[in-house]
């Protein structure tokens, strides 16, 4: 037996383009700017209620979406976001009402209030396996409205009103709200598709599709859950401060509703979980179907929750997951295809 | 005394926490499911209990007669239609298939039951005490307490001596290794998930023997038994009774410090736990 000696020619690196955008992709991409031009002019084309519904509709997007980071990418299926959305809530109440901040400014300033929260309750939660950590950020959620419901800085169970907004005109309220509305989609779902986009995003990728792989691949995938838990604990905060200055009073029950996990989860998993795409359709679902049947009340949540069960037990891609199989026209593109200019 | 007499109370009010978090350690243990229905269930068989014992004016142990078979069936169905088809190592399916249907449970129940609070009537059982050196003892959460004691004692033989325990260990600890032995997992699970249920059975009855029930209760003993499960350590039956114990000691002296701390104690109790020994006070590193 001779052994061989395999000489390895240099080999030039083929001449090939990296596609990242797709004709479907620039249409959504067009939609979605004349979309969050139209949502921050709403008050010179819209009505007051009309702005109302819409701003809820972009809470359920942002929730929804920031449930989708967790549960889609990032392996951490929580039911506990409500407690960053309360806690935001709760701190825009304290810095606009109790300190005199402007409204505005507190907005922003509110979101350091969940920020500085999810570092230690990660810490904590992340010990937690799978399934395990989901009820543990419930009883965050639940420790969060008992001490709210006990704390004299909140006024305790009776809640909080904010009535500086009084000083400002409707009109300048609607303007506030709009551009919050537009914000808060540029930020939560925007920035979810400019971190699918990034380098993060191939590790996130490889995360979802299989965490002990992608550890293999040099996926730092601890650090990585910490910064999405972190991230969607903001998102949810600034959806949560949004929310509540729209509806001028907070209390714990409100601050804290466990409904905000089950519009999330519902959304996700109707929509299709692990895309952007699906919050949207799931979220326009929800919203379509709580004007039409929320007034049928408990029969309403029966089948959601019937619904929810199916997709789990046989579609669990979801209705965006059903259309891509078919036709592949992501409106959020986030693939890498490699073009040879040459072919 | 009175610190005393609130330690009393709080393993009295661990017996009932013990009968919830029996079944959910075992579930998770054998196939690494948490069953978000868990508490719905303990309420919906309370319910059927109440409404039969209205209807045809039956006593409390008959009530128990019926309800614990009921929760076996209903535990058996739960894994044949459901679970089988979401059990795996993704823990996301089975979260979201039992987390819809817990709303969906909860919200059927409100519709059928109204949120009215309901209790069952217990022929004076539950209003009886025991004056032992000064502390009176309600007679029914001794019961509790001595059934929880009883069902924690047997569901260990069970899973240490017979043939169904052996064959749940092992497909605890490997389903594939299990399945080459000739265990049929899916038959172990079925059994499984019908002895969880079964066990609220009785959960069902001293719940609304104890206090009142309302369809959106459910939540709340999800959460306690999911505590004690987490708190005495996971993957042992007596870590999950000690655990109940603990829950229930500390929310018992909660209450007595303030009324609005007492849940509120339990849940720092879990947190004081899971931040210094999140194996669990039994659990093994």
């Amino acid at each position: 037996m001779s052994m061989t000696v395999i000489s390895q020619a240099p080999v030039e690196p083929p001449a090939v383009t990296v596609r990242r955008q797709t004709p479907s992709g620039r249409i959504a991409m067009t939609l979605a700017v004349l979309g969050l031009i139209a949502l921050a002019a709403m008050p010179w084309w819209a009505s007051t209620g009309t702005i109302r519904s819409v701003l809820v509709l972009c809470c359920y997007i942002a929730v929804a979406q920031m449930w989708n980071l967790l549960a889609g990418y990032a392996g951490l299926v929580s039911v506990g976001q409500q407690a960053f959305m309360g806690a935001a809530g709760y701190a825009l109440f304290v810095f606009a009402q109790t300190l005199g901040i402007n409204p505005f400014v507190a907005v922003f300033l509110s979101l350091l209030v969940p920020a500085i929260l999810a570092v230690p309750l990660y810490f904590l939660l992340h010990r937690l396996d799978g399934p395990y950590f989901s009820i543990g950020t419930w009883v965050v959620a639940e420790v969060f409205r008992l001490v709210a419901s006990n704390l004299p800085l909140v006024n305790s169970g009776a809640g909080m009103s904010l009535r500086v907004m009084s000083q400002y005109s409707a009109f300048e309220r609607n303007v506030a709200m709009s551009f919050l509305c537009a914000l808060m989609l540029l930020v939560t779902l925007g920035g979810s598709y400019w971190l699918l986009r990034s380098r993060f995003g191939l590790a996130l990728i490889a995360m979802r599709d299989n965490p002990v792989a992608a550890a293999s691949q040099g996926v730092n995938v601890a650090k990585l859950r910490f910064l999405i838990y972190v991230a969607a604990a903001v998102g949810c905060g600034l959806a949560g401060a949004v929310y509540f200055m729209a509806q001028l009073r907070i209390n714990p029950p409100s601050a804290f509703d466990p409904m905000w996990a089950n519009v999330a989860i519902f959304i996700v998993m109707i929509g299709g979980i692990g895309s952007i795409e699906g919050v949207l359709i799931g979220s326009l679902i929800f919203f379509i179907a709580d004007r039409w049947f929320g007034e049928y009340g408990a029969t309403y949540f029966v089948v959601l929750g019937l619904m929810t069960l199916l997709v789990a037990l046989y579609a669990r891609t979801g209705i965006w997951g059903m259309i891509s199989k078919r036709w592949d026209a992501p409106w959020f593109p986030i693939r890498r295809t490699l073009v040879d200019p040459d072919r | 005394m009175q610190w005393f007499d609130a330690l009393v109370q709080g393993v009295l009010l661990g017996g009932m926490y013990a009968q919830y978090a029996l079944g959910m350690a075992l579930m998770f243990g054998v196939m690494r499911i948490v069953n978000i229905s868990h508490g719905d269930l303990v309420i919906l068989l309370s319910l059927i209990g109440i409404s039969m014992a209205m209807a045809w004016g039956l006593g409390p142990f008959t009530v128990l007669i019926i309800l614990v078979p009921l929760g076996v069936f209903m535990g058996w169905l739960l894994q044949k239609a459901i679970l089988n088809k979401v059990v795996g190592s993704d823990p996301l399916p089975s979260l979201i298939a039992t987390f819809g249907l817990s709303i969906a449970l909860q919200n059927l129940m409100l519709q059928i039951w109204s949120a009215n609070s309901r209790s069952l009537p217990g022929e004076g059982i539950e209003s009886r005490s025991i004056d032992i050196g000064g502390i009176y003892i309600g007679l029914l959460p001794v019961i509790v307490l001595v059934v929880a004691t009883g069902l924690t004692w047997g569901l260990d033989l069970t899973l240490k001596r017979t043939r169904f325990g052996r064959a749940l260990r092992a497909a605890a600890a490997d389903v594939e290794a299990a399945a080459m032995t000739g265990i049929n997992p899916r038959a172990v699970y079925a059994l499984a998930t019908a002895i969880a249920v079964g066990i609220l059975g009785f959960a069902a009855v001293f719940q609304a023997l104890r206090s009142t029930v309302a369809p959106a209760d459910g939540a709340a003993q999800l959460i306690y038994a999911f505590e004690a499960v987490i708190i005495g350590g996971m993957g042992s039956v007596w870590g999950a009774f000690i655990g109940s114990m603990v829950l229930g000691i500390s929310q018992g002296i909660g209450f007595r410090i303030d009324p609005g701390f007492g849940v509120l104690a339990g849940h720092i109790v879990f947190l004081i736990v899971l931040a210094t020994r999140p194996q669990g006070l039994f659990g093994k590193a």
